[in-house]
């Protein structure tokens, strides 16, 4: 995930983060929990003080009524006997009340009244009980005893029902509030822990889904790349370094697919020249053996047999002629070479077409009696720009292949014109035409389509070479085909009087 | 006196076809082939009795020729001699129906007596 600023979180500290975070979390959690437990610890203490101050104000009041008994029986009697439980009381009181007053400080309402039963037991001790013990005047006592002395008393008794009733309220309101903050405490560790488990557990799958599955995906994408499968991809998904992971697998994987296809591609051409090499090979072997057969053989004859003059001169005239045929394959192949390596010749000079044309058809019209050559040129003289020499080769090889290609005999007919300031030359034959699925090739180095299987001589260059020539003459060379029915050869080359239209040539069929 | 014996010769290259015929012996005569077709419907006219055959040839290959005459009843048993500018061995063409091969470019003489061979036999 990218922030605005384009940043990635580090995987690392999106891990330190989450860590942290899930700590903080659970410390929290505890914290909450040992505070609740705490209180409710207190609400207990808090109850248990309150119960045991009810316990010291009961026995308070128990000394309270043993100063009145006593106080009482001795004004009566005068018996001394009843100053002694007063006298206990008397001395276990100072002690009493200060253990009852300080138990009561905590609650500041409860505190007023315990000093006020403080100094209303002290006022009643002072004023009244210990005069009558201390002074005989037995009346005075009683009397003081019987009005004010009953009436304090009666007070302190008052005050401390009240006391023990708001004490009991007090120590029931507590109980509740210590059940109530132990429940607290109690639903807060499980909610909290419950809480925490959840948390841990989110993380862990985060974990799982967010980190170790894309990085397992990897590892098995890479396996599969390792075992040739390029095509596999990843999901680009995952947290920081995981999702680059993926992102560079991915441009990885693209990129090793390009570099295999090209190189399978590669290995394709290198594979389909190697097996025209090899063509080569064998058509080179059958082209060269056949005039040198002639060669070998006439001159063999020539030099073990006797022959009349007139025959050894017929023999001699064939020895020459595939002699210039074995010549002639030679220049193709360095033709090729030539092209190749880019270097034609560059020598131009003014040729007439027409009379070029008219040498070449009477040369295979010698050659192919089975033939007939015809020729229709129109407006002689057909002026271009060229290499004389190389043109010839073009048309020758156009001669060549439409008698080659129509093994029955028939019409070869050769014909040319002006056209749009070019110069227009078709050889048209009656053959076996062209396979569409080879028409696309027939330009190709070294193709022959069926014509090995067919017993039709030739190197695969001619065509090839031609269109080589044409072009570096700024001319183009193109056919029309019916399988079964002929072919129509046509060159189009820049003519050399009246040059208006350089371009027009281009707007034509092909 | 027998008649004189007759040999054909397919091969579409009319100057190998003069070589062949004049590196012959005298006495035979010649039907010559330029290409398959040719050659199979003057097998049938002329009943060879040596056939001399350029595998390479146009319309009908040189092999298929040599497969129709060993279809043949009548033209079965004309010994045919083989001549190739492949690489062929002398087994595949042996195989194939030949009962001799000679290699492009071939000697006139090896040629000659390979053929009196072939009718002497």
């Amino acid at each position: 995930m990218s922030r605005p600023g384009g940043r990635t979180v580090s995987l690392r500290d999106r891990m330190l983060l989450a860590s942290i975070a899930l700590a903080a979390i659970v410390v929290g959690v505890f914290v909450a929990t040992i505070l609740a437990v705490s209180a409710a610890r207190t609400a207990t203490k808090q109850e248990a003080r309150s119960k045991n101050l009810s316990v010291q104000a009961l026995r308070l009041e128990k000394l309270v009524f043993d100063v009145e008994n006593g106080v009482r029986g001795y004004a009566f009697t005068r018996d001394p006997r009843f100053l002694d439980p007063y006298d206990k009381a008397r001395d276990a009181l100072p002690a009493q009340q200060k253990t009852f007053t300080a138990l009561a400080e905590d609650q500041p309402l409860q505190a007023r009244r315990a000093r006020d039963i403080d100094s209303n037991i002290t006022t009643y001790i002072d004023d009244f009980t210990e005069p009558v013990v201390k002074f005989s005047n037995r009346r005075a006592a009683e009397l003081a005893w019987d009005s004010e002395g009953r009436r304090q008393a009666a007070l302190i008794h008052r005050r401390f029902a009240q006391f023990i009733l708001a004490e009991n309220i007090l120590s029931a309101n507590r109980e509740r509030s210590a059940d109530s903050k132990s429940e607290h405490a109690i639903e807060l560790g499980v909610v909290g822990l419950t809480g925490s488990a959840i948390l841990i557990l989110l993380f862990a799958i985060y974990l799982a889904r967010g980190i170790a599955r894309p990085v397992r995906e990897a590892a098995a994408g890479a396996g599969q790349v390792a075992g040739g499968d390029l095509s596999i991809r990843l999901s680009q998904k995952g947290p920081g370094e995981v999702g680059e992971l993926t992102k560079s697998f991915n441009e990885m994987a693209t990129r090793l697919e390009a570099t295999h296809s090209e190189l399978e591609e590669q290995n394709a051409q290198l594979r389909e020249s190697e097996r025209l090499k090899s063509d080569l090979v064998n058509t080179v072997s059958h082209e060269l053996r056949t005039p040198l057969s002639g060669v070998l053989g006439f001159t063999k004859l020539l030099l073990t047999r006797e022959f009349d003059a007139e025959t050894r001169r017929h023999y001699l005239g064939i020895v020459d002629a595939q002699a210039r045929r074995l010549s002639d394959l030679l220049d193709d192949f360095l033709d090729v070479r030539r092209i190749e390596e880019g270097r034609f010749e560059r020598a131009r000079e003014l040729v007439d077409m027409a009379t070029l044309l008219e040498e070449e058809a009477q040369l295979y019209r010698q050659q192919s009696p089975k033939h007939e050559v015809a020729i229709e040129i129109d407006h002689p003289p057909l002026a271009v720009i060229g290499n004389p020499d190389r043109l010839r080769q073009v048309i020758g090889n156009l001669i060549s292949n439409a008698i080659k290609y129509s093994p029955q005999g028939g019409v070869v007919a050769v014909s040319a014109d002006r056209e749009n300031g070019s110069v227009r030359v078709e050889v048209r034959d009656e053959g076996m035409g062209i396979p569409l699925t080879q028409q696309s090739k027939i330009f190709t180095k070294f193709f022959r389509g069926d014509a090995a299987a067919s017993g039709i001589t030739g190197t695969g260059l001619g065509l090839a070479v031609s269109r080589d020539i044409v072009e570096s003459h700024g001319g183009r060379i193109g056919f029309t085909s019916a399988e079964g029915k002929g072919t129509t050869f046509f060159v189009e080359l820049p003519g050399a009087n009246g040059v208006k239209d350089r371009q027009g040539h281009d707007d034509d069929q092909s | 006196m027998e008649r004189r014996k007759t040999i054909l010769i397919c091969d579409d290259e009319p100057a190998l076809r003069e070589l062949i015929r004049a590196s012959m012996d005298d006495g035979y005569e010649f039907a010559e082939a330029s290409d398959g077709v040719i050659a199979m419907q003057l097998a049938q006219e002329v009943d060879p009795d040596v056939v001399i055959l350029d595998l390479m040839l146009p319309r009908l290959s040189g092999l298929e020729v040599l497969a129709r005459l060993n279809e043949d009843e009548r033209l079965r048993n004309v010994p045919v001699l083989v001549i190739t500018a492949w690489n062929e061995t002398r087994e595949d063409v042996l195989a194939a129906g030949a009962d001799d091969f000679v290699t492009k470019p071939f000697d006139p003489e090896d040629l000659r007596s390979a053929v009196n061979r072939l009718v002497a036999a």
